[in-house]
């Protein structure tokens, strides 16, 4: 039987610190990792952190779950992950087509038959919890104009040439509010897990 | 004009708005994240900056210069010492127990001989 040296069980290192000591990631595409977890962890309830997410996605790449395609960069491709948890939470909490909560009229196997029960109260809750984070983000660039109609357009679907139509913006005021936004953006992820 | 209906719950809105943000972020030059770091006064190109806060890393360097190899190698060298001891002692006991079935099946057969003409061979004398 194969001896295992108790100190390593000990000292396991996390999926991200895996990550980082063998060089998939750099310390740079650490941050931009650790701001694009924050994001993603907004509208997800308060127990499932931005740290708990990127934990996940890294597991999930090294563990094989998810494998990523050739060309596509290592922090697109985690991001990509990450994106999907926070849509299968979604999901999930919505009662979508795998929750196990759906309930069948019939015993049969007919599904043009299936009926699924949902919470109302959930839908409500996911809309004041997503309209409390809209204005989370829309404070981060707060005194900035011309990023808040970016968002205000974002967030009815448009485009960015529609958004720059509708603005009435040139290009390169698009770009460096873009730019604005990103910095805001790494700043607020960059400080957290200070609190 | 537009001609798609897009449909604008608070829900599908922030789903957007963090959808494009996040490829913002993807997009963000390894200058801008410094950028944003030393706004708050971090250097994360020192070790153990602060910007790294919330999860503890290693960066590549730093896990090969740390304890926690420097332990993991030992226990492993440790272990895998202790393998071979156990590997070697055990090849010699099977060698030893090899021996053992060996010398029971044909016991020496120049001893055996030896007794067997002791036992067998004419006295030359009482012949004469």
């Amino acid at each position: 039987m194969p001896h295992i040296p108790q100190l390593a069980d000990q000292r396991i290192l996390t999926p991200a610190q895996v990550a980082l000591a063998l060089n998939i990631i750099s310390r740079m595409d650490f941050l931009r990792l650790k701001a694009i977890a924050r994001l993603h962890a907004r509208g997800l309830p308060p127990d499932i952190g931005w740290d708990d997410l990127l934990q996940e996605a890294f597991t999930r790449a090294m563990v094989g779950t998810r494998r990523k395609p050739q060309g596509v960069a290592m922090v697109a491709f985690l991001a990509g992950i990450m994106r999907s948890l926070r849509a299968e939470h979604w999901r999930r909490a919505h009662g979508g087509p795998a929750s196990k909560e759906s309930l069948r009229i019939d015993h049969q196997r007919d599904l043009s038959r299936a009926a699924e029960l949902r919470d109302p109260g959930s839908d409500l809750e996911r809309a004041l919890l997503a309209r409390e984070q809209i204005e989370a983000i829309e404070q981060l660039f707060a005194g900035d104009p011309v990023a808040l109609g970016i968002i205000a357009g974002l967030a009815e679907g448009r485009s960015a040439a529609q958004i720059r139509a509708t603005m009435r913006i040139a290009k390169t005021d698009y770009d460096s509010a873009r730019k604005r936004m990103r910095r805001a953006l790494l700043r607020e992820g960059l400080t957290c897990g200070l609190n | 004009m537009r001609t798609k209906l897009t449909l604008t719950t608070p829900a599908a809105a922030l789903g957007r708005i963090l959808d494009h943000l996040d490829r913002e972020l993807i997009e963000a030059s390894d200058e801008e994240v410094l950028e944003a770091a030393r706004d708050l006064g971090m250097n994360p190109l020192m070790k153990g900056s602060a910007a790294f806060l919330g999860l503890q890393c290693f960066s590549f360097a730093e896990f090969f210069d740390s304890d926690v190899l420097k332990n993991l190698l030992l226990e492993r060298s440790a272990a895998q010492k202790s393998a071979a001891a156990q590997k070697s002692a055990a090849a010699q006991k099977s060698a030893a127990a090899q021996l053992i079935r060996a010398s029971n099946k044909q016991p020496n057969p120049r001893a055996k001989s030896t007794e067997t003409r002791a036992q067998t061979a004419p006295c030359r004398s009482k012949k004469r």
